[in-house]
């Protein structure tokens, strides 16, 4: 079993190592570096001297493995803009970005997976009918058309909510978290819903086709012949049966919400590190657009770790098949 | 009726298609008594599954009991079939292979349903399901492993034993050893009834199969386009069947003995009609050959005979 843990670790590994060679390659060679920190009226003396101080005339595969161990120590160079160690902008930015992530994360996996069960054994009635037909406009319009809508709705005309910004927040130290106040978990509702409406919808339809489908199997004709109750039928043979799947998407799906909190952000003028991105974009910030997809490429394979490592805590058959491959 | 452990009246099923209402169990009326194996046979779709379902209160819509009273133990149970569910009356499937958990050790699976029928402590449970497992022929000490690591047999052992863990007085066998291998089947048919026979418990076996009606059961009920054909000792259906189409099942039957080898095996020709196109009068007139216009023209039931058939009548009264 360890065996199996730390090859996932290893090939998790891997795949970081081939985030930082892309990011690498974008840090190293979209637009010139020197130019980009000294600006157009350097002399010849002054950018050889740069060169030299930043190690762009070391050979190609030394200077890789130099921007990975400065990855591994948080050094990803300086802002271009500002000057600033991208670091401690990121570092400075996570916090919102993850807490907006988590929350609209969790929204989307709780309403997704219990109205998709609903859905799937109340089969034809009304509500089921009410949440399918809603569910639609959560797939099919844009995030930011959402977003612009919800705050028209619920900031322009009712009032009840704010348009942007995490409100107040309180400073941790190490972290600084809008859970704590009154107005930061009230900014935090409205980017939440647009952010997670999407996943919530494609969890929710996922879950109720998997269990329609489980609930079409033998087991469950013959857990329910044995006279078991509906309410163990549904939790302790169904349910547990859609999860591999519904896991493998709503993982997937988490990497994409801290990913596509780009767009979510800058609806709601959110201090996320996707707003910090957006903005790097438009300054062509080459270190912080390479940090950036670095930290995205280690949410995704850290949470494909983690959804691959639950498949073997769910799934005896993955399990032995694991093993078996290992002797 | 004392002695009758299960009785049904004039069962209807039906399903409502858009453009008419089909009749897929037509005014069935049988009985099983205490410990008896009766064998229900027929083609797919003569609603053997059906009956079995019914009785068991699985019918899902858009199926539904339209008609008829199934009563059990002197209680009418097609209102409530959750009251027997399980511990008076349970069912097993055709696939072993689909019919466990993939996700839960046998041995859970087994106390799940110990805990939900009977009143007993947890430890008590766990010895329960050991034995179980001992009686359908499985080592105990298999009560930790997961259901992909048995064989389709011995899976199917693993079924019986969970239909068979609250004692039922009925357990509805639906094609239990058509998805096994032939060597297996005699196995698990022997397990179920030899444990059947030892407590009592009467066993309704649904197959498609003439051979393992004559190994198995005590009586047999001849079912052709959810109508009841022929009902009575199997010994006796199998000597002498009088509804032509149950003659034309046991001469299907491949017989090994010196003669038959040179015969061709006995086809009955055509096949059953579809449910939205049920002939008038006996649905199995068209393939019969001894059809005559009063079988066209009206519906034969068994009622002084054991076989639905208009010829016996004739016969009689000449």
């Amino acid at each position: 079993m360890l065996i199996i843990i730390l090859r996932r670790l290893f090939q998790a590994l891997l795949v970081l190592l081939l985030v930082a060679l892309i990011s690498f390659l974008i840090f190293r060679y979209v637009g010139n570096p020197v130019e980009n920190l000294l600006g157009q009226e350097a002399t010849v003396a002054q950018r050889a001297a740069l060169e030299e101080a930043l190690g762009l005339n070391d050979p190609i595969h030394e200077q890789y493995v130099q921007f990975v161990w400065r990855a591994i120590q948080f050094d990803f160079g300086n802002s271009y803009r500002g000057a600033l160690p991208v670091a401690d902008l990121i570092a400075s930015r996570l916090p919102a970005t993850l807490e907006l992530a988590l929350t609209s994360a969790i929204f989307a996996m709780v309403f997704g997976v219990l109205t998709g069960i609903y859905t799937a054994i109340h089969r034809g009635s009304f509500l089921t009918n009410l949440i399918l037909s809603t569910s639609l406009i959560g797939v099919s319009l844009p995030t930011f058309l959402i977003g612009v809508l919800l705050i028209w709705f619920f900031s322009v005309e009712l009032g009840w909510l704010p348009s942007f910004g995490r409100g107040e927040v309180v400073d941790l130290g190490w972290w600084n978290t809008g859970f704590l106040t009154a107005s930061g978990l009230k900014s935090l509702i409205l980017p939440s819903i647009t952010l997670g409406l999407y996943q919530m919808t494609l969890i929710m339809r996922l879950t109720r086709a998997e269990m329609l489908e489980v609930m079409r199997q033998d087991y469950i004709k013959l857990a329910r012949a044995l006279g078991l109750s509906p309410r163990q039928v549904y939790f302790s043979h169904a349910i547990p049966n859609i999860m591999i799947p519904v896991i493998t998407i709503a993982g997937l799906q988490l990497g994409s919400v801290v990913a596509f909190a780009i767009i979510t952000e800058t609806v709601f003028q959110w201090p996320g590190v996707g707003l910090l991105f957006i903005n790097a974009v438009y300054f062509v910030d080459i270190p912080v657009m390479s940090a950036y997809l670095l930290l995205v490429g280690f949410v995704f394979v850290i949470i494909n770790l983690i959804v691959d490592l639950t498949y073997l805590a769910i799934d005896p058959r993955l399990r032995d098949s694991q093993l078996k491959q290992e002797q | 009726m004392s002695d009758h452990l299960l009785e049904i009246k004039n069962l209807k099923i039906t399903v409502a298609t858009r453009r008419n209402v089909l009749n897929l169990v037509d005014n069935l009326t049988l009985a099983v008594k205490k410990g008896e194996i009766l064998g229900l046979v027929g083609e797919s779709g003569a609603g053997k599954s059906m009956t079995g379902s019914a009785i068991i209160g699985l019918i899902e819509k858009p199926v539904k009991i339209s008609g008829g009273e199934i009563w059990f133990k002197g209680k009418r149970i097609d209102q409530h079939p959750d009251e027997v569910r399980g511990h008076e009356i349970s069912m097993i499937f055709q696939d072993p292979m689909m019919s466990l958990n993939p996700l839960w050790r046998i041995g859970d699976q087994l106390i799940e349903v110990i805990t939900t029928h009977m009143n007993i402590s947890h430890q008590d449970a766990i010895k329960k399901a050991k034995h179980c497992l001992v009686e359908v022929g499985i080592d105990p000490s298999r009560m930790n492993a997961y259901p992909h690591t048995f064989s389709g047999g011995m899976r199917q052992r693993v079924v019986i034993a969970l239909a068979l863990a609250p004692n039922p007085s009925l357990v509805i066998a639906d094609e239990p050893t058509t998805a096994l291998d032939v060597s297996i089947q005699a196995q698990i048919l022997d397990l179920l009834k030899q444990i059947c026979k030892t407590r009592g418990t009467s066993i309704i076996l649904i197959t498609h199969d003439m051979a393992v009606i004559s190994q198995t059961t005590d009586r047999v009920c001849v079912m052709y386009s959810g109508r009841l054909a022929e009902i009575g000792i199997t010994k006796e259906i199998m000597a002498h069947p009088q509804h032509p189409y149950t003659k034309g099942l046991v001469a299907s039957t491949p017989q090994i003995d010196a003669s038959s080898f040179e015969k061709m095996l006995y086809q009955i020709p055509g096949s059953m009609p579809a449910l939205d196109n049920i002939p008038s009068g006996c649905a199995f007139h068209p393939r019969c050959e001894h059809a005559h216009d009063k079988c066209r023209a009206e519906r034969p039931e068994v009622l002084s005979n054991r076989a639905a058939c208009w010829l016996l009548d004739a016969n009689e009264g000449q």
